[in-house]
């Protein structure tokens, strides 16, 4: 039985950049920003980072670690480029965990980064896809299309219940300043967008945006010596699960809902612990890559029962006033989704309420966060779990 | 569905893996990858069972090409969809009786009128002089 991570590496710091359309900036520029802000936050020197790992998707290959270390001028670092789908940015994050977990480090950076929109696509670009239309891959809007007419047809969602993610996210991340979309949207908005994959228009997709975020992280007692010396996040637990990269041509793979974040779920509610999760999780950052992810990642994560994800939204539970406030920062549909920084810009807004300085609306009264960042068609899953500092080990 | 003129369509792929397949489409015949040593089929095509990890006992067996659909999706707004066919079309993920899900589209069909459950047949649809792709249509009774 592995011993896990809970309470052996713990948050010191967090940055992250507006995200949006950064034309003014390039990858590099980003990824500093967010870095210093981390480094400036957790009050360390550059210098004093031990190892990076950074997420990021585009181009795909061809980047190494390089990347941060250029960036960062942190020349001589060890460094890794970690790509895991658009779960980069939380998988960057476990790895550095792992390495102050592991007392190799005594502090490490998780960061991510992504320039998206000067290449030019609408969407995501998919020059590697080779996309045939009768046998070919499946878009990302397709195939999260093919999910919401499944849990239409199963459970009786509606396109009304999804557009009521997009009202609330929006509502959300009108108020964050760092947000890529800073505006309110009405249900007749959503439903009247142009159809990108029907179910799914325009307005329920996430955005494509640039940005960085970065997380320092540290063994505990080295957090106590520095700038949150006292409320300094916990790590509890941080997951990974993957599963087939081709769930459409897996005959057993129902559509409701994505086994990689069950199971990376079940194992980070395990290890950080908790034993009645939905009552002690008090936030969640999920994956809303499209409004019917959401609704499918409240169901996987289990903060509801699959089939009532639907109500759970509509009837204001996941409203930051609510029994489980889900992506009170607005989350991808709102703040925007600069693919291998999205991990990292979830353990940013996890951390900071639970210190209860959110930038954008403030939860209440929570001592456990939750980070859900899902890649691929649902294919790779990293799950972290946060606690406030009144929730660690007591010396 | 309808393609537009003068815009390419891109080929499948031909491979060692999945050649009798595209091969056998051209003939009008629709032929699944079966395991002769653990009677399972599978798709998309392989050198090797997955399930029982047996080598050289796939083999190309007869379909009716017959299933229903598992899930769809519609294509309604230009730029949004691909080029080369026509709005509004659906893609559809059809469960065949053998077990194996196939990605194609519908012939014949309004996007409106797909509903997950609908039974479907394999039909072929020759593009060119050397294209001719799967498609579906909706079995009627």
């Amino acid at each position: 039985m592995p011993q896990g991570i809970r309470d052996r590496a713990a948050v010191a710091g967090v940055g992250c950049t507006p995200f949006g359309e950064r034309w003014d900036d390039n990858a590099p520029n980003l990824l500093a920003d967010a870095c210093f802000e981390a480094f400036d936050d957790a009050g360390i020197q550059p210098g004093d980072v031990d190892a990076i790992w950074v997420g990021s998707l585009y181009p795909f290959t061809g980047l190494s670690g390089g990347i941060a270390v250029d960036a960062l001028k942190l020349f001589g670092k060890p460094a890794t480029h970690v790509e895991n789908f658009c779960a980069s940015g939380l998988d960057a994050f476990r790895n550095a965990c792992y390495a102050v977990a592991a007392g190799i480090c005594d502090v490490a950076l998780a960061c991510g980064v992504e320039k998206i929109l000067d290449q030019g696509s609408a969407g995501l670009p998919t020059d590697i896809l080779g996309a045939h239309p009768v046998m070919g891959s499946v878009s990302a809007p397709a195939v999260f299309a093919l999910a919401a007419t499944r849990a239409m047809e199963a459970w009786g969602w509606t396109r009304e219940d999804l557009a009521a993610v997009a009202v609330k996210n929006h509502d959300n991340g009108s108020d964050h300043p760092k947000a890529h979309f800073r505006r309110q949207v009405s249900v007749d908005q959503v439903l009247g967008a142009p159809c990108i994959a029907y179910p799914l228009g325009r307005l329920d997709a996430c955005g494509v945006s640039d940005g960085a975020a970065a997380v320092v992280v540290t063994r505990p007692e080295i957090a106590r010596d520095l700038a949150h010396k006292d409320d300094f996040c916990w790590v509890k637990s941080v997951q990974l699960s993957v599963h087939t990269g081709w769930p459409v041509y897996k005959s057993d793979f129902d559509y409701l809902g994505f086994p990689a974040t069950r199971q990376a779920a079940r194992q980070a509610y395990e290890e950080a612990g908790l034993t009645d999760h939905r009552d002690q999780i008090g936030l969640a950052e999920v994956h809303d890559c499209f409004t019917i992810t959401e609704l499918l990642n409240i169901g996987d994560l289990d903060l509801c029962d699959q089939a009532d994800a639907a109500a759970f939204v509509r009837e204001g539970l996941a409203n930051v006033d609510g029994e489980t406030p889900v992506n009170a920062s607005g989350g991808l549909k709102s703040f925007g989704h600069p693919i291998g920084a999205t991990g990292c810009r979830m353990i940013y807004e996890v951390t900071r309420q639970l210190q209860e300085r959110a930038d954008g609306r403030q939860v209440k009264d929570a001592s456990f966060g939750l980070a859900h960042n899902l890649g691929g068609q649902g294919s790779a899953v990293a799950v972290a779990i946060l606690g406030a500092n009144d929730t660690g080990p007591t010396v | 569905m309808e393609y537009v003129p003068g815009i390419p369509i891109l080929k499948p792929s031909l491979d060692a893996d999945n050649r009798p397949f595209w091969e056998a489409v051209r003939r009008h015949e629709f032929v699944l990858q079966k395991c002769g040593s653990c009677d399972r089929y599978f798709q998309p095509p392989r050198p090797m069972c997955p399930e029982c990890r047996s080598m050289d006992t796939m083999e190309w067996v007869p379909s009716a090409g017959r299933g229903q659909v598992y899930s769809f999706v519609n294509f309604t707004t230009d730029r949004m969809a691909y080029p080369a066919m026509k709005i509004p079309y659906s893609v559809v993920l059809v469960e065949l009786e053998e077990g194996v899900r196939m990605i194609s589209n519908m012939l014949d069909l309004e996007p409106d009128d797909v509903q997950i459950g609908m039974p479907v047949e394999v039909a072929f649809d020759d593009l060119d002089e050397d294209l001719t792709l799967f498609k579906f249509k909706k079995l009627e009774g």
